[in-house]
């Protein structure tokens, strides 16, 4: 048996940890660059853009403190919990040109089940810590699960029905499907202004998941002092940081399957006859490019824009204003499909 | 291997399984390489508490009937509604079970088909 025989397995191993140091260090680099932009939208200088490399490191050699009455293993395992269950989401997603390592073994359900574990993750590390920030904290971590997950299913189901209709043959929650097929084109007028209605839905409801400003009720610094994060410190909260900076680029690349799916190389083959590594090179800075707009918009100028929203008021924009958007965004591609067949 | 197949989507548990672990295991090497030791039984693992100190005990959790605050506070219109109609009289509540089973029945009927 040759080595080439051991490629695929070879290939198994090895790309969790590969996209684990890629989500790492490039949730990192957003990090800093939204710090670094956010300051200078406030007329600040703001920290370098290594800073938050320097900040895990940092929060690496600190002290692990646990406090008296919580429950250690659950305390402890939270941040791993959180951090394992997004390099798994990074397996399920298409990254740039390459397709997921997990593709063909788990669709969109399965990864909406997996994205809502490192809210659940944190919600348990607060919980279990005895502090009463902490679990005013983790409480609303709960009620935030509850809010931006109706709005993301419709918009989920709502691209599975359209996928179902236009290819009866392929699998609708594929991510594959997604990627092979994007739906701008396949719409009509109504489609696409549902689409863009989704488009927005989508990016509201990711500030929302990554809990940042004005949605940032779980770990609210001027309310409850950190909220579920309060008492953590050292490498359990160095592991949030990471898993933190992990999620926004899960995050982003759903959005990208979803809603941005193209390649410069399938535009640019015409015109330019490139070796296939340069292509997949030119193809993944495009993917980083897309990422770094995504984050910019979700993240940096979400919150430097908007003050924090009131427990109940997420409530109300995620269970009124976004799922009704959603819906009418549905109905128009219902509409649309109708009208068109 | 074993798995969920349907016309629209497909699932691999054992797969998963495998990749959870291994997702894990490098979560779990990364947590690995912090520093461990704390200062047990001191003021460093109070909890903190603006100075003050903490609650004990349930006193420090959040009760059942709050957890879902914030929802029920945003929704109360719904909420409200729905409390109204479990007044826990039994006549009500099989009005209610009979007033749907005919409504269901109706709509069975009208689709066709079915009876």
């Amino acid at each position: 048996m040759s080595w080439e025989n051991y490629m695929p397995y070879i290939y198994a191993i090895f790309a969790p940890f590969a996209l684990a140091l890629f989500g790492i260090i490039y949730g990192l680099v957003l990090k800093g660059f939204d710090r670094k932009l956010a300051a200078h939208m406030q007329w600040r200088v703001g920290p370098p853009l290594r800073q938050p490399f320097y900040d895990v490191l940092k929060l690496f050699e600190k002290e692990n403190i646990v406090p008296k009455n919580a429950v250690p293993w659950i305390f402890n395992s939270a941040p791993i919990i959180s951090m394992g269950a997004l390099i798994l989401a990074l397996l399920y997603l298409p990254i740039g040109p390459f397709n997921p390592v997990l593709g063909n073994y788990g669709d969109l359900i399965v990864l909406l089940y997996i994205l809502a574990l490192p809210g659940l993750a944190m919600m348990l590390g607060g919980f279990s810590s005895s502090s009463p920030y902490s679990a005013v904290g983790a409480q609303r971590e709960f009620i935030m699960i509850l809010s931006y997950e109706f709005p993301l299913a419709i918009i989920i189901f709502t691209f599975a029905w359209k996928y179902s209709i236009l290819y009866p043959n392929l699998k609708a929650f594929s991510l594959l499907t997604f990627v092979e097929h994007p739906l701008w084109q396949n719409v009509g007028i109504l489609g696409f202004i549902g689409l863009l209605i989704l488009l927005i839905t989508m990016l509201v409801v990711t500030t929302g998941e990554v809990g940042r400003m004005p949605f940032d009720i779980a770990d609210a610094g001027t309310e409850i002092s950190g909220g579920a994060l309060l008492e953590y410190t050292g490498k359990n909260l160095g592991l949030f940081y990471l898993a933190d900076a992990v999620k926004i680029v899960v995050m982003g690349t759903l959005i990208i399957t979803f809603f941005f799916p193209y390649n410069l190389s399938s535009l640019l083959l015409h015109y330019f006859s490139l070796p296939h590594y340069a292509w997949l090179t030119i193809d993944f800075l495009f993917y980083l490019l897309k990422l770094f707009i995504i984050s910019f918009v979700v993240v940096t100028v979400m919150r430097v824009a908007f003050p924090r929203f009131r427990v109940d008021q997420v409530v109300k924009f995620y269970w009124g204003y976004a799922t009704l958007a959603s819906l009418i965004a549905l109905s128009l591609i219902v509409l649309d499909t109708v009208g068109g067949v | 291997m074993i798995h969920i197949e349907t016309s629209s989507g497909y699932w691999y548990p054992i797969i998963m399984l495998i990749a959870f672990i291994i997702s894990w295991l490098i979560a779990y090497l990364i947590w690995r390489r912090g520093e461990k030791s704390y200062k047990k039984n001191t003021e460093e693992d109070d909890v903190f508490f603006a100075g003050n100190p903490p609650p004990q005990g349930e006193l420090a959790h959040i009760k059942g009937n709050n957890l879902g605050w914030g929802f029920v506070e945003a929704l109360d219109g719904f909420y409200n509604g729905m409390k109204r109609m479990h007044n826990g009289i039994i006549n009500d509540y099989v009005g209610w079970f009979i007033g749907i089973l005919a409504f269901v029945l109706i709509i069975i009927i009208l689709w066709g088909g079915a009876i």
